[in-house]
């Protein structure tokens, strides 16, 4: 895939952010998570957790005491901060401060797994002795010191997000509620959701590794209410990535806005398609979320080493047309799924789930891959200290195929486009698939006719690939603001994919006679 | 522990007060629990945490924000409360945004909702790897399955709240979980999966960790075999365990800030007969060992039973502090608490041999609805009703149409409440819904 990597480049380049806020406003910068610690600190990190290299080598070695192939200490401090503009003004702010330490031990395929918000030594190593209640051996020897590994250079900001104050966010608000309500006479209402988060990181490991990321958040979302003819119409558009506050270009927000209302307008003109199996054009973009559903969940290795999913005898066979690869990539710059490196402290780089249609690689956590005999991909997330990672996607996405949009378009005599989307979910095990789209078109004899909306599509992942018979040359991955909720736990993700046509698929819509 | 807790909540009202607030509201709550993973016979994972947090509104200068934190050190709190200060009158101003008044939290329902099991706190290891095999083991009695996961959850949790305004309380509830999910060889590549977890506040409750397993692979194999669906105009029987999750859409924007802000199709219905007669919900807070059960809601309202629908009437609408000042109606409550969905007299059998020919809908897949139009499209599974009696597996279906019109051809309604939910909904039967498949 040509990764159309932010355009507005130079914008961000400018640097203009300035600390205009007193530094009690400005957010969690001016206070470390905890009291520096006695000792020397010895990295910014072990600093910022108040831990230096002998607390940690002691944490870790009540953590090993009953033995282990594989332990973590994921210290984590998250502070998000998020404001809301209704009804023209913005009278709500939520901010919430995440600070703990989640252990983890590993025997075999046994996890043992315990946290605690309190980052003081004896808070510690009573999780510490709670977590390695699963194992029974012999106490390992645990590293004497940490290896810093390098920092990332996948989402380097110039202010971070402690940094700016209200005062240079309320504006912005601001400007997208007035742009967007000048839009169209018939908006009712308009409201403007802000959400910016600083996440900091420190893994250590059982390897003697330590891992440290600083991983920056920003989502800002617009929801439009219409009226006409008493008839009322809700539509919303999101932008989300790892950046800084120069990332919201008026541009931006412009292009954000005129996306909101135009999702909005067309629902009043829109109808239901006609039920039932039909081809189906997915557009570049937010249509990757068929990807993440038709193959990346059933990839998860995890569901692979247990033989519960579809994809579980498939490694090596020809799963799709040769001119479709899929990918699975945390290093591509800025994205909400980006990663430097993984919640085990595994660099998080590319993964090719498909080549040329042949099935390639599960995404691995360390466990699978220590089954498998692999190296980890780098691909072991967690929502938070609260949680054991497990295999996640990051920017999952189709490269380019050989053909256009407008070949695919005169290709179908009677189906859909489908252009935006709510959500998705997966049945690992049978495959089958759905996705929830929120507007779209009707094609008819080559040509795009009337707009459609709220369908859900089904289709089963394995026959999806297979019938994914042309592939366009307009790859792009979706700026909105994706989360992915397997078991329970929520992270960051993107997707794109190239405009493609899917020879057949089931849209919820209505039975004509 | 509700005593410290209690002071700690106060201890923060008071330094908010200090830092600058005219009004704030703490709650501090803390959580024990406990989970074992358990895999073809083998455990798994054990995960054992005890978790504590603090969350607070505060009011200054008729602005208002709300804030949370797991770090719980007081040097610390004080840094960020004073922050916490300082965002709010950065705000801008909001007449609507007042502390809950003293009116709404007087007269506090004394009902013993016996939430406590003492039973939970004597849980031991040994029980729960007890537990474990013998789920495991239940659970994979076919020679079909690929893997099982079982897994036992429970723990208990605290919280208290204070006012400026005078404020007090404290809640506590325990839990006990435990299920399995089960995967099957199917055919070609596919696996047929489901499966079951039972739960509750009390350990006596619960039914045997045998029979659970047993649930778990009785519905696992009732997938087999599944083909696509038909795409058809049909009955659709929504079985209890499935009903609870359609109710919780229709009920989605059924409160005072969806209307507020124009997008909730339930605008206007209050008084309205807007749905078919046969559907009734209350949300009760004060049911015995109830899932959602409660003494106060999150903004410290008065718990008291709130009729939403009554025989396809709407009474009442989920309705906060803020949203209802700024809608012109009355708070009730805003947050929902254990739904209880009207029934019928028939059995799930009686349902089916009254429908004669259908679709049995057992679970949901994706899909979702719009809050304004009220406009749906759910992916389905279940199985085709033939002479009255459920027929073959099908899956890869959706269901499409507009809540209010579905919930308007409710036509018949089971006696059959699925228990494990804090919707207790019985099996719903609709006619003339649109299902798109092969």
């Amino acid at each position: 895939m040509r990764i159309k990597r932010r355009e507005f480049l130079g914008h961000m380049a400018a640097g203009s952010a300035v600390v205009t806020m007193p530094t009690f406003l400005s957010g969690c910068g001016v206070q470390t998570a905890t009291a520096v610690s006695e000792a020397t600190p010895e990295n910014p990190f072990m600093s910022w957790f108040g831990v230096d290299q002998a607390t940690t080598a002691r944490v870790m070695s009540e953590l090993t005491a009953n033995g282990a192939d594989a332990a973590d200490l994921y210290f984590q401090h998250t502070r998000t901060n998020s404001l809301a503009l209704e009804d023209g003004i913005v009278s709500s702010a939520k901010s919430y401060i995440e600070q703990g330490v989640g252990l983890r031990v590993v025997v075999g395929e046994q996890t043992g797994y315990a946290f605690t918000e309190d980052l003081t030594l004896p808070s510690m190593l009573a999780a510490a002795r709670t977590s390695s209640a699963i194992a029974s051996g012999a106490r390992v020897t645990p590293p004497q010191s940490f290896d810093p590994a390098g920092a990332g250079e996948m989402y380097v900001t110039t202010v971070p997000w402690a940094d700016v104050g209200i005062d240079q966010k309320l504006p912005i608000l601001k400007f997208v509620d007035e742009k967007t309500r000048a839009l169209d006479p018939s908006i009712q209402k308009v409201a403007v959701y802000w959400a910016d988060a600083d996440e900091r990181v420190m893994i250590a490991t059982l390897g003697g590794k330590l891992v440290t990321d600083h991983r920056p958040m920003t989502r800002l979302t617009v929801v439009v209410t219409a009226k006409k003819n008493g008839e009322l119409q809700t539509g919303y558009s999101n932008i989300a990535a790892r950046e800084d506050f120069d990332w919201y270009t008026e541009e931006r927000l412009l292009a954000m806005v005129q996306e909101a209302v135009d999702r909005t307008m067309i629902q009043f003109e829109a109808r239901r398609p006609p039920a039932g199996e039909m081809p189906v054009i997915l557009a570049s973009g937010p249509s990757g979320i068929l990807l993440h559903e038709a193959i990346g969940h059933g990839m998860e290795a995890d569901f692979n080493r247990k033989g519960t999913s579809i994809y579980s005898d498939m490694i090596g066979k020809e799963v799709a047309e040769p001119f479709i690869t899929i990918v699975d990539q945390a290093d591509i710059p800025n994205e909400r799924g980006a990663l430097n490196y993984d919640d085990e402290g595994n660099p998080a780089g590319r993964t090719v789930l498909v080549k040329d249609g042949i099935l390639q690689s599960y995404l691995h956590d360390e466990i699978s891959a220590k089954q498998y005999g692999l190296q980890p991909t780098g691909s072991g997330r967690r929502e938070s200290y609260k949680y054991a990672p497990m295999p996640r996607m990051s920017c999952t996405f189709m490269e380019d195929g050989p053909h256009t949009r407008e070949e695919i378009i005169e290709a179908v005599d009677h189906g859909i486009i489908c252009e935006t989307y709510t959500n998705g979910q997966v049945q690992i095990g049978a495959g089958d698939y759905t996705f929830y789209v929120k507007n779209g078109w009707l094609v008819e004899g080559g040509k795009v006719t009337a707009p459609i909306k709220d369908v859900n599509i089904i289709g089963n992942g394995p026959e999806s690939l297979k019938r994914i018979t042309m592939v366009a040359n307009d790859a792009r991955l979706d700026t909105g603001g994706w989360t992915c909720g397997k078991n329970g736990q929520s992270v960051p993700v993107s997707q794109g994919i190239p405009t493609v046509l899917v020879s057949s698929m089931t849209v919820g819509g209505e039975n004509v006679s | 522990m509700s005593a410290e807790l209690q002071n700690k909540a106060i201890q923060a009202v008071e330094m908010l007060e200090n830092a600058g607030a005219d009004d704030a509201w703490a709650t501090v709550s803390q959580s024990r629990d406990v989970e074992f993973e358990y895999r073809d016979g083998a455990l798994e994972k054990v995960k054992d945490t005890t978790s504590q947090g603090l969350s607070v509104q505060i009011y200054v200068d008729g602005r208002y924000s709300s804030h949370a934190t797991t770090d719980l050190n007081p040097e610390r709190l004080q840094g960020f409360f004073a922050e916490a200060v300082a965002i709010t009158r950065a705000l801008e101003p909001d007449e609507f945004r007042e502390i809950t008044p003293p009116y709404l939290f007087a007269e506090r329902p004394t009902t013993h909702l016996d939430l406590v099991d003492q039973a939970v706190f004597q849980i031991d290891r040994d029980q729960r790897l007890q537990w474990c095999e013998i789920l495991d083991a239940s659970a994979r009695d076919n020679d079909r399955v690929i893997s099982a996961t079982g897994g036992v959850y429970d723990g208990s949790q605290t919280s208290a709240a204070a006012s400026s305004n005078g404020f007090r309380g404290t809640q506590e509830s325990t839990y006990c979980w435990y299920g399995s999910s089960v995967t099957l060889r199917d055919y070609g590549d596919r696996r047929a999966e489901d499966g079951f977890y039972a739960g509750g506040a009390h350990v006596s409750t619960l039914p045997a960790a045998s029979s659970v397993g047993h649930e778990a692979l009785q519905r696992a194999l009732s997938r087999l075999g599944a083909e696509q669906g038909p795409t058809v105009k049909a009955t659709m029987v929504v079985d209890a365990r499935a009903a609870g999750s359609l109710i919780g859409r229709l009920l989605q924007p059924a409160n005072a800030r969806n209307v507020q802000q124009e997008q909730s199709f339930w605008t206007g219905l209050i008084g309205e007969q807007a749905f078919s007669d046969k559907l009734t919900i209350i949300d009760d807070p004060l049911i015995p060992q109830g899932l959602a059960s409660r003494h106060y809601d999150a903004e410290g309202i008065s718990a008291r039973r709130l009729p939403i629908v009554e025989n396809g009437v709407v009474r009442n609408l989920y309705v906060d502090t803020y949203n209802g000042r700024k809608a012109g109606m009355d708070p009730t409550t805003g947050s929902p608490s254990n739904r209880v969905i009207g029934t019928g007299d028939y059995s799930l059998e009686a349902l089916l041999a009254e429908v004669g020919s259908g679709v049995y809908v057992t679970s949901w897949l994706g899909g979702n609805a719009d809050s304004t139009t009220g406009d749906f499209s759910l992916g389905v599974r279940g199985h085709m009703i033939e002479n009255g009696k459920l027929g073959r597996s099908v899956g890869e279906m959706n269901v499409t149409g507009n809540l209010r019109d579905l919930f308007s051809r409710l036509e018949l309604v089971g006696n059959d409440v699925y228990p494990y939910s804090s919707t207790l909904a019985p099996s719903l039967v609709f006619t003339g819904v649109d299902f798109s498949g092969v």
